[in-house]
């Protein structure tokens, strides 16, 4: 850089560097799909064979993947939004948990229909979400605090609701009856390929994806998330926006609770434990900053198939679970190390 | 005194601030302030840190709102409880700290609370077209695509001022707008500025740079102590200005020269530090030539992202990526700094610019922040030992006058200029031979930056070196025996102390100032 040019013509004081950080940007932007396609590769090559047939390939077990990760993909879908916002929501399993047992109980115990079952469930997980939000935004305390203490409350009442017993679900007509309309949940369409829960996360990620990259509530997400004094200062109304992410995630762990209940035809207040951890290692690893202000939709989505399509791998070929959570640690890190990288070259933002 | 209209005085004046009043706390921060702006002129404000001048513009820009006094539009009263009320007022602010959203692309940026919007989802087409129009009025190229980040502070500046333009403002307040721009960009600038003033928009200039003054203003606001020291005309002489900001003449201010020097304590030839990864907005040190003796404080001057900040730190060891080439001498001895362990050994200290952000515990006692670098030498055999850290801490107090007299208070309840003092004297405690000071008086009001004045003198006649950079050139003047311009990375001039203003301004920007005089 010679002395005689300063720096306003920025071709000129840019032009060298930024050949190698677009290449790493460019990795890291999609580095969900690249390591999709990675585990997708590596599925093919070290899947078990059975007569002739890679059994990583079968249509049942692609059913199986897509179904196993369509709860916590519905919540990661939530979830993105929270955390392009700098936020973090960990109350989202118990919330799953707490809303699988209040549609079980609401269906069989106290009689009620479908459709004012499911509108009640979502609308208290939504409400829950907009609670916490609201206390967090009214109080100005972390979200990390807020919603883990939400973890514990919805944990409880779900034992309260349930009393801490599996609450089973049966089909048919009459008192104590869930409508058998609801098992459609934990069946296959199409010819017995799409899992209908699969259906429902990929709605989910079409409406995410949609919300947040074209309208005004998606630009507001990014802007909170990126520079929140800015955001205010340009009219942003910043506590709404805040609110109504948490809102987002409770309504999807509502619904991801549903479809928990209608795939295993219970309730229970025992599961959904970790949920949450994995919905952010979806994010994570599909690129979003946990700074806020940056993120994508379909890197989640991607995310949350790799590591779906990582553990069946691995469960197929009879490794140890203790392996799994080793593994899944490991393309966690290297997934934050990457974005770490790429900030680090593109300086500022923190 | 008025010199922008003497002959047409206008009838009513756009703006109108009379005798506010605002508190924080016990400390009053505005305390009667009157200040009036007519259309089609810009108005700059002048005031030393502390002096007011930014709880004035977050009045007006509805950040703040006073505790006794009007604002007047137009002639009417008017109260803002929030920005976008100001703004819908016409009052536009450009904050130093610009506020854009550094992830989102540019065209994103203008309209942030503005989208265009069709059927639900956004026009980004018909945003982008706008974008591009709002742009060209101004006559700088800029890719509307591209993520704010991703721009130069220059470029940023301009897309800053382009958005808060938006509105058609009838009053434009800019906070500092050339702290970070180079002498080009600084160029632009001006020439946004004269832009909006011919078409009748009323500028409020805050700045600190008495330098910049003639070139962009018609009349001078001087804020000292929450008050109007005075109004001025901008070409008057820079004594006077500063005569006006500090209260007092300059030589009152500022100790002494040193008169005798001892050995060379820092030699600097030819030496450069590399970063191993190249950062953005990080100007490393690439041709250096800098010596500071026992005895001697040497300045260092020039615009932000010259350097200084980012030489003072690689001096220090601080953890960078990278290492030193050419000659890097301490007392007489190569060394490589190549930590912050090294550096210490070797007998440097570091005070930072920001003292809450990385210079001191805030939530900690001042006992406790005092004795934090030399923790090693009060806990004999691991374990704290009250008395000697006591001993350490009264030294403190004693030396440096830290006010209340009381170790066992937060460090955070101490006034900024305090603090100031805690952060330097916990550096002194631990006994350097050579003081690195990052801006050692930024937000301390003119007492306590006359007290550190003292210090750092009595420091250099007890044998210490001292290297202080600063962005405030009466200080480097008034302060060091002599003065190294630091441009994009290099030592280009050296001063000796008490050297006109000009000369040293010549160096640091790389323009002949006459050329815009003429």
């Amino acid at each position: 850089m010679s002395d005689s040019t300063p720096q306003l013509a920025t071709p000129a004081s840019v032009g060298k560097r930024p050949q190698r950080v677009d290449l790493l940007a460019v990795a890291v932007r999609f580095q969900s799909l690249i390591g999709l396609a990675l585990v997708s590769v590596g599925g093919i090559v070290f899947s078990p064979v059975r007569h002739g047939q890679i059994l990583f390939l079968a249509p049942d077990n692609i059913a199986n993947i897509i179904r196993a990760i369509s709860e916590t993909g519905i919540i990661a879908v939530g979830m993105t939004f929270v955390i392009i916002t700098a936020g973090i929501d960990l109350s989202v399993g118990a919330l799953l948990s707490l809303s699988s047992v209040l549609t079980a109980t609401m269906m069989v115990s106290v009689g009620w229909g479908l459709l004012p079952t499911l509108l009640t469930v979502t609308l208290v997980g939504a409400a829950f979400g907009a609670a916490q939000g609201l206390i967090s935004t009214r109080f100005q305390l972390e979200p990390f605090i807020v919603t883990l203490a939400g973890l514990q409350v919805a944990r409880g009442l779900a034992l309260v609701v349930s009393g801490n017993q599996y609450i089973n679900i049966s089909y048919g007509d009459g008192p104590g009856l869930a409508p058998p309309i609801f098992a459609i949940l934990g069946e296959r369409l199409f010819n017995n390929t799409v899992p209908v829960a699969t259906l429902v996360f990929v709605a989910f990620a079409v409406i995410g994806t949609i919300v947040l990259n074209t309208t005004r509530f998606g630009r507001y997400v990014f802007a909170v998330g990126g520079n929140e004094r800015a955001a205010r200062l340009s009219g942003v109304p910043v506590s709404l926006i805040k609110i109504s992410v948490y809102a987002i995630t409770g309504f999807a762990s509502a619904t991801a609770g549903i479809v928990h209940a209608g795939q295993f035809n219970f309730g229970s207040a025992n599961d959904g434990t970790g949920y949450e951890l994995t919905a952010i290692a979806a994010v994570v690893i599909g690129g979003t900053s946990l700074f806020g202000g940056a993120g994508s939709m379909i890197g989640t989505v991607a995310g949350a198939v790799m590591l779906g399509a990582l553990a069946n791998l691995l469960q197929l070929n009879n490794i140890n679970a203790a392996l799994q959570l080793l593994a899944t640690g490991a393309i966690i890190v290297l997934a934050a190390v990457l974005q770490s990288l790429v900030r680090r070259h593109e300086g500022g933002s923190r | 005194m008025s010199t922008a209209s003497p002959s047409a005085e206008p009838a009513r004046p756009i703006l109108e601030v009379r005798q506010v009043v605002k508190s924080f706390g016990g400390a009053k921060a505005l305390r009667g302030v009157d200040f009036t702006l007519y259309a089609g002129e810009v108005h700059a404000l002048l005031g030393e840190n502390g002096a007011g001048k930014s709880t004035l513009m977050n009045i007006l820009s509805g950040v703040l709102t006073a505790d006794e006094g009007e604002l007047l539009i137009d002639g009417v009263a008017v109260r803002f409880n929030d920005p976008r009320e100001a703004q819908a007022a016409g009052i536009a602010t450009i904050y130093q700290e610009l506020d854009l959203v550094p992830s989102l692309d540019v065209t994103a940026n203008l309209f942030l609370g503005h989208e265009i919007v069709r059927n639900g989802i956004l026009d980004n087409a018909a945003m982008r077209a706008g974008a591009r129009q709002r742009l060209a009025v101004i006559d700088v190229d800029i890719d509307i695509n591209r993520r704010v980040d991703h721009l130069s502070i220059g470029h940023r500046q301009v897309v800053a001022i382009v958005k808060a333009l938006s509105g058609a403002p009838r009053v434009v307040i800019m906070d500092e707008p050339t702290a970070a721009l180079t002498a080009s960009e600084v160029d632009s600038l001006f020439d946004i500025v004269r832009g909006l003033r011919a078409k009748g928009v009323a500028i409020i200039y805050i700045s600190h740079r008495l330098e910049e003054v003639p070139f962009v203003a018609d009349r001078v606001t001087v804020l000292r102590d929450g008050l109007v020291a005075g109004e001025t005309a901008p070409n008057a002489l820079q004594s006077d200005l500063v005569r006006l900001l500090v209260g007092r003449p300059l030589d009152e201010l500022y100790p002494r020269r040193s008169t005798k020097l001892g050995r060379p304590l820092l030699n600097l030839e030819h030496a450069r530090f590399r970063l191993w990864h190249e950062r953005s907005g990080w100007q490393p040190a690439c041709g250096v030539n800098l010596t500071v003796h026992a005895g001697e404080i040497v300045g260092l001057a020039g615009i932000m992202g010259s350097g200084r900040t980012e030489l003072l730190m690689a001096l220090f060891g601080s953890g960078l990526p990278g290492a030193w080439e050419g000659v890097v001498e301490v007392d007489g001895q190569a060394t490589k700094l190549q930590s912050i362990a090294v550096a210490r050994l070797r007998g440097l200290a570091f005070v930072t610019d920001d003292r809450r952000g990385n210079g001191l515990m805030i939530r900690m006692s001042v006992g406790r922040n005092l004795v934090m670098s030399i923790l090693r030498q009060v806990t004999p055999f691991f374990l704290a030992s009250p008395a000697k850290e006591a001993e350490v801490e009264e030294r403190a107090f004693r030396q440096f006058d830290i006010r209340p007299h009381d170790a066992t208070i937060a460090v955070g309840a101490l006034s900024g200029g305090n603090q100031q003092k805690v952060v330097l004297a916990k550096e002194v405690v631990g006994e350097p031979h050579l003081l690195l000071l990052d801006e050692p008086t930024r937000g301390i009001d003119v007492g306590a930056k006359g007290e550190i004045y003292a210090r750092l003198r009595e420091l250099a006649d007890a044998g210490l070196g001292v290297l202080v950079a600063s962005s405030e050139m009466p200080e480097l003047i008034g302060l060091c025996d002599k003065i190294v311009v630091l441009r994009e990375g290099r030592t280009v001039a050296e001063f000796p102390g008490g050297i006109d203003e000009h000369s040293v301004l010549a160096a640091v920007t790389a323009k002949e100032i006459a050329h815009h005089v003429g």
